[in-house]
């Protein structure tokens, strides 16, 4: 019995137990992990992304990596108990460092194979989105958008680690700002012409088949739109921006 | 079995194209390997992603419709030219091809119906929408009684003006479209309704309960067919719209343009 007690209180037992311990849970988790994220549809919805494409082709998939992520997490934690409490190393400072650290690498790295599936996943769905639209150069939006999210991603993974970021996030800040500024002013009759849009279908002043005049346009309401308004007469069809409705008015035909 | 080859090669000896009826995507594969080989794909949807597709708006039931529509709607692109003769596999008894049969194209056949889809002033898939509701609404009726219905599809401003309604309307500053996934339960209490359906070129339901005020004048529709057919042919030859008529009486399915009767369908059939 004493030496079972002797056992028990020495170092090198507790450190091993920590360590079996260590295993085992980092074990279960990886596998909890994987269920989960099966469970919740993740393999579908990064299927066909070049990320999950590479994982299969080294013989692995992307909720085996993020499993197996977790696990090595719990495995390094227990290693590095077990040599503290072992006193393999007694380098206080270092140990700080260390268990600091180390969380901080399995968030950036959680944070770089996320980014990777997120720019994967979006310029799929987005050329999946324009493939109707027959033009070589729109293949550059989706390309643009995947590596916008990568760059997002990136600096997340950095800041984590602890790297001066703030040139990159200048650089961000002065993308996102030209996004804004170009999409505004490209957009803004869409914006306007929307909004417009949205009362005349809730309100609806005018519905098909009613005669009226928008500017200098009469004609016979067909369709109304988000957008546009389409009157049209016997011979030619108006499709008027509903903007227009707004800066010049509407005249409605009585018979 | 080398006898048997030379006996159904007659089929497909010396063809001008082959047109394959919606094929799994290894099949379209083995035929578009064969060199010097028009292969041309029809199908409700194009998932091998034929270069030379022709959609059919229905999956027909009835082969020869299937393929009588598909030809035409070959032919009025131009992919096949009137005489060409034509290896047509398609499948009778289960999803799989199972079928060919060696078809000469004849552009006097022409019925009109591929222009009812592709050459309306509607969207193809609002006309599509609309003829599967009534087939639907024919093949279940309201309450397993048969019930009539007439729908008038695209050019609603004019439609709207040559009509006038007979109580309120039901869809005022509504927005729901055909395709929408309640619209076939409110027009199937709706249809009890007297009058017309009103759709505008995009599938908004304008208006129902619209007694239509068309002059009948030189609408050639088959005697025997009562008001809501005459009402709704004679709008068509008014108008730009398509009109599509499920008649109580006998349960079809009838669509009209320009005053004329393009296709007739028994919803029993699908």
């Amino acid at each position: 019995m004493v030496d079972w007690q002797a056992l028990v209180d020495e170092p090198a037992v507790i450190a091993a137990a920590v360590l079996v311990l260590g295993l085992i849970v980092g074990y279960l988790v990886g596998r909890l992990n994987k269920e989960l994220l099966s469970a919740s549809g993740v393999p579908d919805a990064v299927e066909g992304t070049p990320f999950e494409r590479t994982a299969q082709s080294i013989g692995t998939s992307t909720v085996d990596i993020v499993a197996r992520l977790s696990s090595w997490f719990i495995y390094g934690i227990a290693v590095l108990t077990a040599i503290h409490i072992a006193q393999l190393l007694d380098t206080d400072a270092f140990w700080l460092r260390v268990t600091e650290f180390i969380p901080q690498v399995f968030v950036a790295v959680l944070v770089l194979i996320l980014g990777f599936i997120i720019a994967d996943k979006v310029e799929l769905v987005v050329s999946e989105y324009f493939r109707g639209v027959k033009l070589p150069e729109i293949s550059i939006v989706p390309k643009l958008l995947k590596y916008s999210v990568l760059y997002v991603a990136f600096i997340i993974a950095l800041g984590q680690i602890g790297v001066h970021i703030l040139a990159l996030l200048i650089l961000l800040a002065v993308y996102a700002a030209g996004v804004v500024l170009v999409g505004t002013f490209a957009f803004k009759d869409f914006l306007v012409s929307s909004a417009v849009g949205i009362y005349l279908l809730l309100n609806q002043p005018y519905s098909i088949g009613d005669e009226i005049t928008i500017g200098d346009q009469t004609g016979i309401v067909q369709e109304v739109d988000l957008f546009v308004t389409k009157i049209e007469t016997d011979s030619q069809e108006y499709i008027v921006p509903n903007r227009k409705v707004f800066e010049e008015g509407i005249v409605r035909m009585r018979e | 079995m080398a006898g048997l080859d030379d006996v159904f090669g007659d089929l497909f000896a010396s063809v001008d194209a082959v047109v394959l009826f919606s094929p799994s995507g290894s099949y379209y594969e083995r035929f578009s390997a064969v060199e010097d080989l028009d292969v041309i794909v029809i199908g409700t949807e194009n998932p091998v992603g034929a270069e030379t597709f022709v959609e059919l708006p229905l999956a027909f039931d009835n082969i020869s419709e299937r393929i009588r529509f598909g030809l035409e709607g070959a032919l009025e692109q131009d992919i096949i030219e009137d005489g060409d003769a034509l290896a047509c596999a398609t499948s009778v008894f289960d999803d799989e091809i199972d079928t060919v049969s060696r078809v000469r194209a004849n552009a006097d056949q022409h019925t009109g119906i591929y222009d009812l889809f592709a050459k309306s002033r509607a969207d193809p898939e609002v006309i599509k929408a609309v003829l599967e509701l009534a087939i639907e609404l024919g093949k279940k009726g309201q309450k397993g009684k048969p019930v009539g219905a007439l729908f008038i599809v695209g050019d609603a401003g004019k439609v709207m003006n040559k009509s006038r309604p007979l109580s309120y309307n039901p869809f005022e500053k509504s927005h729901v479209h055909v395709g929408d996934p309640i619209v076939n339960v409110m027009l199937k209490e709706f249809s009890r309704l007297d009058g017309a359906f009103v759709i505008s070129d995009a599938g908004k339901i304008v208006s129902a309960y619209r007694y239509l005020e068309p002059s009948a004048e030189g609408v050639d529709i088959p005697k025997g067919l009562g008001a809501r057919h005459m009402a709704g042919g004679a709008i068509t030859r008014d108008t730009n719209a398509i009109a599509i008529v499920l008649s109580e009486s006998d349960g079809l399915v009838r669509a009209f343009k320009a005053g004329e009767l393009i296709l007739e369908v028994d919803p029993e059939a699908y």
